[in-house]
């Protein structure tokens, strides 16, 4: 019986475990969606700057 | 039809002209017995289960490496975008690369059905006659699924290794059946009494010659 | 239609539900007269199981549609399927096996459930090492579409195979399987609360992880046109 209780044991917590670790995971990776989705910001700032400082780029794309 | 047929010869062809793969698989096979042979210890190699049982070990390694050398050379020649772009069906090209597979893969087996009983002690007799058609059910099952996840992973990084990640979990059923109404077959066993795992092996080759038939256009085409 | 208040929600109830499956239990639910405590594992067991085929069941069907429709949409749904469905397959087995460590004496025994389980994980383990290689591309999301149809394509077969194989096979274990004994209510109904609780983690988890997804390749695409206008926008006339 009590050594049942440790095989019990084991497997609610590994299930939990498992399950947590995965929820981490994918916090990480929200996390790294973050950071890509700044740079992506920054680097549409960045072109909306250039547009407004060096004129009207959609004539220059065109031609 | 005539696509198809060209496509079937020009890999004949090359194969014909450098026997390469062939002998490849036939050396592979040839070596996967001999590691069974001694890893099975001699007091087991009379036995007809670790027979049938090493013959399909040899032939799903010797099918992998066929079906990636045959994806490698059409990679590495860039050949394969020509065959793209050439006004062939993928369906056709599918059919016909399939049927190259099955030929390279069959000379692959009389070979080794040949090493296996000279290697487990076993008799050339009527009992091969037996085998014939559930190795020939096994190879078409085995090409259809090895052809198509080939085209898959001949495109991706590390393919090679991942080709058996992916095929041989899928191939577990014909395996299973393959091994079983071999063993029975060498045990001399009639026909009737493996019926059932001819069956899996039937529906095993008709559902993936026609997946592989469908999806291949999938795989290949689009970009 | 608000995703976040659907996800919140979620994982409130799956949270809730959760506790109320480790009360009903741990206090609640009487031990089965015959295997004792540890057959208390089979309320985490069966749920588990069923999350992880439903999983697989939903790669195969995202497959279809991405290969119908070719949206990405079905392409990010069927990635997060086979993803959360790998964790509740790994836990299935792991758990099942910690179960029948007391009951039947061995970790594992080639039964033909647990044969079938195991070569779908093999399966689908494979699918995620496809994924896991390769960048993610039009091409890709096919492959997976192509490899989540073939898998479940098979699964037929599988099963057939293997009940033929262990039952022409002597047992070498009388396994229990199917001999469960729910003659208690309290046991159906720990059954019954258990599998709302895992179907509402299952549900929470994909969607959290879709949604990601969906996000990534968004921004891949929205990556792609900011690159090409900065291009544009730098090019010295």
């Amino acid at each position: 019986m009590g050594a049942h209780f440790g095989y019990l044991f084991a497997a609610y917590s590994i299930i939990f475990i498992v399950i947590f670790l995965y929820v981490m995971f994918i916090w990480r990776r929200q996390a790294a969606l973050d950071a890509e989705l700044r740079t992506l910001e920054a680097r549409m700032a960045a072109l909306a700057e250039r547009s407004a400082a060096g004129g009207p780029t959609e004539p220059q794309s065109e031609a | 039809m005539s696509g198809f047929a060209a496509v079937l010869r020009k890999d004949l062809r090359l194969e014909l002209r450098s026997g390469e793969s062939t002998l490849a698989l036939l050396a592979l096979s040839m070596l996967v017995l001999v590691v069974l042979v001694f890893a099975l210890g001699a007091a087991r190699v009379r036995s007809v289960d670790a027979a049938a049982g090493a013959l399909w070990v040899a032939m799903v390694f010797a099918g992998m490496l066929g079906a990636n050398r045959a994806l490698l050379a059409e990679r590495d020649n860039g050949a394969i975008r020509g065959l793209l772009l050439s006004p062939l069906d993928p369906s056709t090209l599918y059919a016909a690369k399939l049927c190259a597979a099955l030929i390279f893969m069959a000379v692959a087996e009389v070979g080794a059905v040949i090493l296996m009983v000279l290697f487990f002690n076993l008799d050339f007799d009527a009992s091969m006659a037996r085998l014939a058609p559930i190795l020939a059910l096994g190879a078409v099952g085995f090409s259809a699924l090895a052809t198509l996840l080939s085209a898959i992973t001949g495109r991706t990084r590390g393919g090679d290794m991942l080709l058996p990640i992916l095929a041989v979990p899928i191939f577990v059923p014909a395996l299973i059946a393959g091994v079983k109404a071999s063993a029975a077959a060498l045990a001399g066993a009639p026909f009737e009494s493996m019926g059932d795992w001819l069956k899996i092996m039937i529906a095993f080759d008709v559902l993936f010659v026609s997946a592989g038939y469908l999806l291949f256009e999938h795989v290949v085409g689009g970009d | 239609m608000n995703n976040p208040t659907i996800r919140n929600w979620l994982g409130f109830s799956t949270l809730a539900l959760m506790l109320a499956s480790l009360f009903m239990v741990f206090d609640y639910v009487p031990p089965d007269a015959e295997m004792g405590i540890a057959q208390l594992i089979f309320y985490f067991h069966v749920p588990l199981a069923w999350v992880a085929f439903a999983s697989f069941g939903l790669v195969a069907i995202a497959g279809i549609f991405y290969l119908w429709l070719g949206d990405q949409l079905w392409d990010d749904l069927g990635y997060a399927a086979a993803e959360t469905g790998m964790v509740f397959c790994t836990l299935m087995i792991v758990a099942g096996s910690i179960w029948a460590k007391p009951i039947w004496g061995t970790w594992w025994t080639w039964d033909s459930r647990l044969t079938m389980t195991f070569i779908l994980w093999l399966m689908y383990g494979g699918y995620l090492m496809l994924r896991a290689s390769a960048d993610d591309t039009p091409q890709v999301a096919r492959f997976g579409a192509v490899i989540g149809i073939v898998a479940a394509l098979d699964v037929p077969i599988v099963i057939v195979s293997v009940r033929m194989w262990r039952t022409i096979h002597p047992a070498v274990l009388v396994t229990k399987q199917g001999t469960h004994g729910l003659e208690d209510p309290r046991m159906i109904w720990t059954l019954m609360v258990c599998l709302a609780a895992f179907t509402a983690l299952w549900a929470w988890l994909l969607m959290l992880r879709f949604t990601q997804l969906r996000t990534r390749s968004r921004m891949g695409r929205l990556s792609s046109r900011i690159a090409f206008a900065t291009a544009a926008a730098s090019d010295p006339k």
